[in-house]
């Protein structure tokens, strides 16, 4: 930390303070002395950037930029500003996509939704959002929704002459006396969700990849700034569904620090037991994805089987199986009828009795090592390299898990380790997803019982203690939060105005968009049947990938 | 004349296959279920034993879609051929004692004729398909029955190989407790070889929905696609059919032979066959490859080694 913040006073700016335990935040006095100083942050250690979010000052004519800088391996972060001009032609800012390669989609997004252009980046393209948005910048202030969508059949009417256009052309340049083809892997594909990946291939080789996404973008940050403090938990969940919960919790940990009101301490484990019953809800799809890009249906059957019993947990607390809504700013939504923990156990006791029959069949299975061992390796310096978080970064054997870097709610009273997998192939993915998902129900169990101890010993109160009060209007402010979410990192920018009673902007930066990044890099030179595994292995979900 | 129209439509013709066919695919839906821990169909007739005939006679309503810059011809007569195809094997399997409709010397060599011949007429449905995916599962589907199928002619050559005949019936009266475990090795080669011919897991590499949209099948529908799905429920018996004769003594049964056994020799294979299904994801191209040519034929080179000299040691004097 120290060494960061000598490295920081090296350069001109406006201030630099402490922020939280592992955060420097600092606010760089000009944009020239971005790229001297981002190539200092990565000889220092600072190895991977989470993320770039611009913030849209109407009033004031400023674009800010902030750029999430995080060291994975020594856990010292840096949260850089730099204010830019908004006007659109002048709004322009050195890319450090050369230096940091996981800026490239990030920067491109910044591009695509707030016109924010970087110089020199390889590859500036619009990103996410459709093809009626073009040269059109949606998540600027001035921009009008509604005379945009006034216009919905011309909007839809441009989607379909551009996807006319694209099929007309996309083989166009190819050599015609090779067998080099281009295949659309998705959106509509038994295996691939919402999203559409450009195959180039020859044969059965890949020669690359270029994924198209935003098929699912619902334009969440927008949605956001357009309801309430409260009534926003229900675009946030929507980041996925598979894990929402703890997408909420980010939320309302980012909104409680703005008010600046400390929750129950029945809240926080509340939090973390739901938090990862949502976790284990997710993996169980995730580990049957996995199989099921192999052509093995069993697994995911069998896990939907055992899941069914969490989410009855979840409709017994929240009324709602999949959107729960049960977190927000202030504690969590619903008192809790300790009835509720017989269901809780349930699931548990139904977990305990069939996960050795998956171990057995499905996780030493050897045909799937076999398939999947040494396919997709992604070593502990390309996890730095390209920020990539959660089981994926820790399948390659790198110690990141910000329940324990940075812990929130009440995971810093848990017994919690580092569950880490050398090896880094796909193979180690879906081992590392398995050992996580058994740490997750260890975690439940350990909430569970402490839960119980207290409300048992009248320390907490499971009807009364679940919400204290966030006033309506919050002060001008802004903070950030991380949370490890099923598939990674969520890191949530939140910025209020003065007397606010909606957000002015919250950025989400969801794992499965750096996740997505890697396919190419994979995939090149693989064979079309290692495209399912991949992309399986790598846990990525479409929600949060276009928000 | 009367005899060869009911060979022709009925038994072992064509009612018997769409009897064969719907049940079948009932019998894997509900065996499949059971294996997933769910339910499978249950609602039209008991046990939802109706529901697979609803579903077949779905398809044959529905539109067929011939798409726009293929050869209709190529890509209509294909499946109709490929039905046909698949039932002639039929006709050289001795279903229970003494009937065979074409008792022939040559009987075995048919059988693994007919058999080889499939793939290519899938492989040419794949081709006329125009489709990327369809013309890749095509490739796949040549590549996968050229490797497998020479360890299944060699397989299925040892009990010609040990009893000295091509003759089905002869093969099967000649038959034993004692040949079955000479030939067991042979067995399992073939029940391997089976495997990749069929498509079935781990070597469902062809029709991968994964990585190629159900290769040759993409751009079918309605009677093309019925036919299509047809073909392979025949091709199920015909190779099941051959197994059951070649090494599993075909009708011979305890107490008394009869269709029974022959039938139930049958389901046997398909459930152990489904159970793999239910457990093993699918292998690559390439693993294939290796796995036939490194492994599976060597083998069978071996098999028919070791079954030359069983019979010269215990088969030479009978």
């Amino acid at each position: 930390m120290q060494a960061l913040k000598k490295l920081m006073g090296t350069f001109e700016c406006e201030y630099v303070e402490d922020y939280k335990a592992t955060w420097i935040k600092a606010k760089l006095h000009s944009k020239d002395d971005l790229i001297e100083l981002v190539t200092a942050l990565k000889k220092e250690g600072v190895r991977s950037l989470s993320t770039v979010s611009p913030t849209d000052f109407l009033a004031d004519g400023i674009m800010e930029l902030n750029y999430f800088f995080e060291d994975l391996q020594d856990k010292r972060n840096l949260w850089l500003k730099v204010d830019l001009p908004r006007e659109e032609e002048k709004c322009e800012i050195e890319s450090i996509t050369n230096i940091f390669p996981s800026a490239s989609w990030h920067e491109r997004e910044a591009f695509s939704m707030f016109g924010v252009r970087f110089l020199n980046h390889p590859d500036l393209r619009d990103i996410i959002k459709s093809e009626d948005f073009r040269d059109k910048y949606p998540f600027r202030k001035d921009f009008d929704w509604v005379a945009h969508e006034s216009n919905n059949l011309a909007n839809v009417q441009q989607i379909v002459d551009a996807f006319k256009k694209e099929q007309n052309e996309n083989e166009v340049d190819l050599d015609p006396d090779s067998s080099e083809t281009i295949l659309n892997w998705g959106p509509t594909h038994p295996a691939s969700g919402p999203i559409r990946l450009r195959v180039h291939c020859d044969g059965e080789e890949i020669i690359s990849i270029d994924p198209d996404i935003g098929y699912v973008w619902r334009a969440l940050e927008h949605l956001i700034e357009l309801k309430d403090f409260v009534g926003a938990i229900v675009a946030v969940e929507r980041l996925c569904f598979m894990d929402n919960i703890n997408s909420m919790v980010g939320y309302a940990m980012a909104v409680e620090e703005i008010a600046d009101v400390e929750i129950t301490d029945f809240a926080k484990w509340m939090r973390v037991l739901l938090g990862e019953v949502a976790r284990v809800s997710s993996h169980f799809m995730g580990l049957g994805g996995f199989f099921n890009n192999m052509g093995l249906h069993t697994l995911g059957m069998w896990n939907m089987d055992t899941r069914e019993f969490f989410l009855d947990f979840l409709e017994s607390y929240s009324g709602a199986r999949i959107a729960t809504a049960a977190v927000e700013p202030g504690g969590v939504r619903y008192g809790l009828d300790m009835v509720m923990f017989d269901e809780l156990q349930k699931a548990l006791d139904k977990f305990d009795s069939s996960v050795d029959e998956v171990e057995a069949v499905f996780v030493n299975n050897p045909t799937m090592k076999l398939r999947a061992n040494n396919v997709g390796v992604l070593t502990a310096d390309e996890v730095h390299a390209f920020g990539l978080s959660g089981i994926v970064a820790r399948a390659s054997g790198v110690k990141t898990d910000i329940r324990i870097d940075e812990p929130y709610a009440a995971y810093g009273e848990l017994d919690l380790e580092y569950i880490t997998q050398e090896g880094g192939s796909s193979k180690d993915r879906f081992m590392m997803l398995f050992r996580d998902l058994k740490q997750s129900v260890e975690i439940i169990k350990q909430a569970k019982l402490h839960i119980e101890k207290a409300v048992a010993s009248g320390e907490m109160h499971p009807t009364k203690d679940h919400m204290v009060k966030v006033p309506k209007k919050l002060p001008k402010g802004e903070a950030i939060s991380r949370v490890e979410w099923a598939r990674g990192e969520v890191l949530m920018h939140l910025v209020t105005e003065e007397k606010a009673k909606t957000p002015y902007r919250l950025k989400l930066r969801a794992p499965s968009f750096n996740h997505t990044m890697m396919l190419d890099y994979l995939l090149k030179g693989q064979t079309l049947s290692d495209i399912p595994l991949i992309f399986g292995s790598l846990y990525i979900c479409q929600g949060d990938l276009d928000r | 004349m009367s005899d060869l129209i009911f060979n022709a439509f009925v038994f072992p013709g064509l009612l018997y296959v769409l009897v064969w066919t719907v049940g079948l695919f009932w019998f894997f839906r509900k065996f499949m279920a059971a294996l997933h821990k769910r339910v499978g169909p249950s609602f039209n007739g008991k046990g939802g034993s109706y529901q697979t005939l609803f579903d077949l006679s779905k398809l044959l309503t529905k539109e067929s879609i011939t798409p726009d810059g293929v050869n209709p011809y190529l890509f209509s007569t294909m499946p109709l051929l490929a039905v046909i195809f698949a039932m002639l094997p039929a006709a050289f399997i001795p279903w229970s004692s003494g009937f065979v409709v074409v008792d022939s010397t040559y009987g075995l060599l048919a059988l693994v004729v007919l058999i080889g011949i499939e793939p290519f007429l899938l492989f040419l449905t794949g081709f006329g398909s125009n489709n990327k995916y369809s013309f890749l599962g095509g490739i796949r589907i040549l590549t996968q029955s050229i490797s497998m199928e020479t360890s299944f002619l060699l397989a299925a050559l040892s009990p010609a190989v040990l009893f000295s005949t091509m003759n089905l019936t002869s093969i099967v009266e000649q038959s034993s407790w004692f040949s079955f475990i000479v030939l067991f090795p042979g067995f399992v080669l073939y029940f391997i070889a089976l495997l990749g011919l069929l498509e079935q897991p781990p070597f469902n590499i062809p029709d991968a929905e994964q990585e190629i949209v159900y290769g040759f099948y993409t751009e079918y529908s309605g009677t093309n696609y019925f036919l299509l799905q047809l073909t392979m429920f025949v091709e199920f018996m015909a190779v099941f059919a051959g197994a059951a004769t070649l090494f599993l003594g075909a009708y011979k049964g305890v107490f008394f032979d009869s269709y029974f056994f022959f039938f139930m020799k049958m389901i046997l294979i398909a459930i152990v066959m489904m159970t793999l299904r239910a457990a093993t994801p699918r292998i690559t191209l390439s693993q294939m490859l290796t796995f036939s040519w490194k492994y599976m034929v060597p083998l069978a080179l071996v098999n028919i080694a070791w079954v030359l000299f069983a019979k010269s040691l215990w088969f030479m004097g009978a």
